[in-house]
């Protein structure tokens, strides 16, 4: 199964830690360059704030991606358990931006590579679990209220698991759930 | 805060009464979304959909500057329905009688109208703080910036007082402070009346005392407070004028209210010190200027919110070439310069000065710092088995003379500056996190400044947006009576259309060109959660657009920012 990053939002506090994250690890030591634009600010997640909820969206890594399947130029691939773009094949046409139903792609001008034209090249940008970097997902790691988690097979069993019980309590008589009292 | 910011998880509910933690100090929003966790019931008071009310089991969504009247009506169920520690009251505090009588006219139907709360909600509030047992109160600037703050503070209090919400782990009263060492500025004894430790400059015993540890003649009259400075420049008599002006880690230009005063101020005081780590607005008005060293480039100590005094120790070098000293370098050869030699070798030796001469931090030594890594005054032994306070008023012993908590009566009065039909919409400056203060940190940080620049926001409400005929982003203009700015417009149904919220950090959308200096008479802060403004749709977005990128460069070039371009991309 893909990993995914999910926000539980009953902690995010919509702080955006995982924002500055999300670019210093993929920045790394650019961003101390003396060129005040010597990097990229690209978060790959977005917190959302509405009336009743504020957490971060980002790729949830697809096992049948919509982005992958529309693309056209083969830069969606799926590895090591990641859906990953290739932004040196990205042509820029958008149709994966459009494709995801959660809104988890997005264009970006990459600051270092120039069309032939001049203008700088857009790219689709989104979360990659910080592949290939130590310490797996930047965001999760910085979090301050820990409402980040990096879900893998085991961790969504057990959250499925509790939904389950909650559904057999919600469902049964209480006196059903449970040991008999002594 | 009476009790420490740790006991915050462990409280039973909290009631959070004008503070903002997950935009203020996302690491204070931390305890409270874990006090949730652990079970705590959250009433959270606040005009605006905050990210605690979200998870609050009661959000009571006032109207901005009703405070008074709403904690009075609060205080009048628990006495109307019998919910007050009766044993407490009378064993460990004065003037409830008295109190009793101004809350009896505070019945949640007459104050409905005033707070906008409904009577069920004032009453559902008070059965819960009064009941849960262990109850603390946070409050922040939503109660402080109005010109009726300190007695919304004693009315919190009344509500602790009355329900033996004192003297307890995980109870109190908490002021989560605005900025990391604003208690330390206190502590220390920057405010007008006070020496080091809060011994009041009044008192002759302390007078000597310092007198005599110092070496010099004391004044013992209090001074002026940093918001009656436009006062004292522009309108005081040719004697009590203030000439000079010594700016030290502040940036009045930016933070004070009425800008346009504070300006006029600052280019009639003949001598102007600004000693910063950055430049920032009030140093294009400086006749001189100091650069210091910033947060991790020095060693010190900082006061928390919950008086938890914790070492800082440098972590790099200053750059070789900067010409730069540590704050306390520079006080001292200021202070040599003109004539009273001082010298020191390290932030130890200042240290040790300060707890001998303050008796409710003697304990608190760098050996015991150090070792456990923060200590609550009071610590009054220097014994180890010392490791400060956590919470206050043990047993119910509070610190005035006679031991007891006095119950403050007192009305309500509304804000200074209403709406009215050229203003129609309520102006609050609120923040946002990320950028911190006036920016004179966060905005050289090219990272904070990516993730939010020039000219900021107006929080607006969507039908607000609608009626105007402006949409997310647009660039508007947002007017008082003293001033006006441009900000880009932020709908937000998170706001009541009533209020408009911007954040004061901002050089061209400097809400504080907009807000009004009336200040509290005992604290001197100013109003900034209440004036009336306007906010008028800009129709030619180009042109908006524009300005804001020709004022901002002015304003950076203004302050000998270099923009120089490296590799061919625009600065």
């Amino acid at each position: 199964m893909n990993h995914y990053v999910q926000g539980d939002p009953l902690l995010c506090i919509g702080c955006r830690t995982c924002t500055i994250a999300c670019v210093v690890a993929h920045e790394g030591k650019r961003i101390f360059e003396i060129d005040p634009d010597g990097y990229d600010f690209h978060p790959r997640l977005k917190v959302i704030k509405t009336w009743s909820v504020s957490v971060p969206i980002q790729c949830k890594h697809c096992e049948n991606p919509a982005c992958k399947a529309v693309c056209r130029s083969d830069a969606i691939s799926t590895m090591d358990g990641k859906v990953l773009i290739d932004q040196a094949k990205c042509i820029g046409c958008k149709s994966c931006a459009e494709a995801c139903p959660f809104g988890a792609i997005r264009m970006v001008a990459l600051g270092f590579e120039v069309n032939p034209d001049g203008s700088r090249r857009s790219v689709a940008l989104k979360c990659d679990l910080c592949d290939g970097l130590e310490g797996g997902p930047a965001c999760k790691r910085v979090c301050p209220t820990e409402a980040l988690r990096l879900v893998d097979e085991d961790g969504l069993s057990h959250s499925l698991t509790l939904k389950r019980q909650n559904t057999l309590k919600a469902a049964s008589a209480p006196e059903l759930c449970g040991r008999p009292q002594p | 805060m009476s009790n420490g910011v740790h006991e915050i998880e462990d409280a039973k509910l909290l009631f959070v009464f004008g503070y903002n933690g997950a935009d203020s100090h996302p690491i204070v929003a931390r305890r409270i979304v874990r006090a949730k966790r652990k079970g705590a019931q959250i009433i959270c008071v606040d005009p605006r959909r905050i990210e605690t009310a979200r998870i609050a089991d009661l959000h009571i969504q006032l109207r901005n500057g009703s405070n008074l009247a709403l904690v009075n009506s609060i205080a009048h169920v628990i006495i109307e329905e019998g919910l007050c520690d009766d044993k407490f009251i009378a064993e460990h505090s004065l003037g409830f009688d008295e109190f009793k009588e101004l809350a009896a006219k505070y019945t949640p139907e007459s104050v409905a109208e005033i707070t906008q709360v409904s009577p069920e909600d004032i009453r559902r509030a008070a059965r819960m703080y009064a009941t849960s047992g262990q109850s603390m109160i946070l409050y922040g600037m939503g109660v402080c910036q109005f010109a009726q703050a300190v007695n919304v503070v004693k009315g919190l209090a009344n509500l602790a007082i009355m329900t033996g919400n004192f003297g307890r782990w995980g109870v109190g009263i908490g002021p989560v402070r605005g900025q990391n060492n604003v208690q330390g500025a206190c502590d220390m004894g920057a405010l007008p009346n006070s020496y080091p430790g809060y011994q009041n400059v009044t008192v002759p015993e302390i007078q000597a005392k310092f007198e005599k540890a110092w070496g010099v003649a004391l004044s013992n009259k209090v001074g002026i407070p940093l918001t009656q400075v436009p006062h004292y420049v522009l309108h005081e008599s040719e004697e009590k004028k203030i000439r000079a002006y010594y700016v030290f880690g502040e940036d009045p230009a930016q933070s004070d209210p009425d800008l346009a005063e504070v300006r006029e101020s600052l280019s009639k005081i003949e001598l102007v010190i600004l000693q910063d780590i950055y430049m920032n607005r009030t140093g294009q008005y400086a006749d001189v200027i100091l650069p210091s060293t910033g947060w991790n480039e020095h060693d010190g100590v900082f006061s928390c919110c919950d008086r938890g005094f914790q070492r800082i120790r440098k972590v790099i070098e200053p750059p070789a070439d900067a010409d730069v000293l540590t704050d306390w370098e520079i006080i001292s050869r200021i202070s040599t310069a003109i004539g009273y030699p001082m010298k020191y070798d390290n932030t130890e030796q200042i240290w040790n000065e300060v707890i001998e001469l303050c008796p409710g931090f003697y304990g608190a030594t760098y050996e015991k710092l150090d070792k456990y890594v923060n200590i609550q005054w009071p610590c009054r032994s220097r014994d180890l088995s010392d490791k400060g306070t956590s919470f206050l008023h043990k047993d119910g012993h509070f610190a005035n003379p006679d031991g007891k908590a006095k119950f403050s009566s007192i009305d309500w009065q509304p804000p200074t500056e209403l709406e009215n039909d050229e203003y129609p919409l309520i102006l609050s400056t609120a923040r946002e996190v990320g950028h911190y203060s006036v920016r004179t940190m966060s905005g050289n940080c090219r990272l904070l400044r990516n993730l939010e620049d020039e000219p900021g926001w107006v929080q607006m409400n969507p039908e607000l947006c609608d009626e105007l005929g402006v949409k997310h982003g647009e660039l508007v203009k947002v007017l008082s009576k003293r001033g006006h700015c441009v900000a880009r417009c932020l709908p937000t149904d998170r706001v009541k259309k009533q209020a408009v919220y911007m954040t004061y950090q901002w050089w061209i959308g400097a809400c504080n060109e907009l807000t009004i200096a009336s200040l509290d008479p005992i604290s001197n802060t100013p109003e900034y959660k209440y004036c009336a403004c306007r906010v008028e749709k800009i129709a030619d977005q180009a042109w908006a657009e524009k300005y804001v990128q020709d004022e901002y460069l002015n304003i950076r070039q203004s302050m000998g920012i270099e923009l120089k371009k490296i590799g061919g991309r625009a600065a």
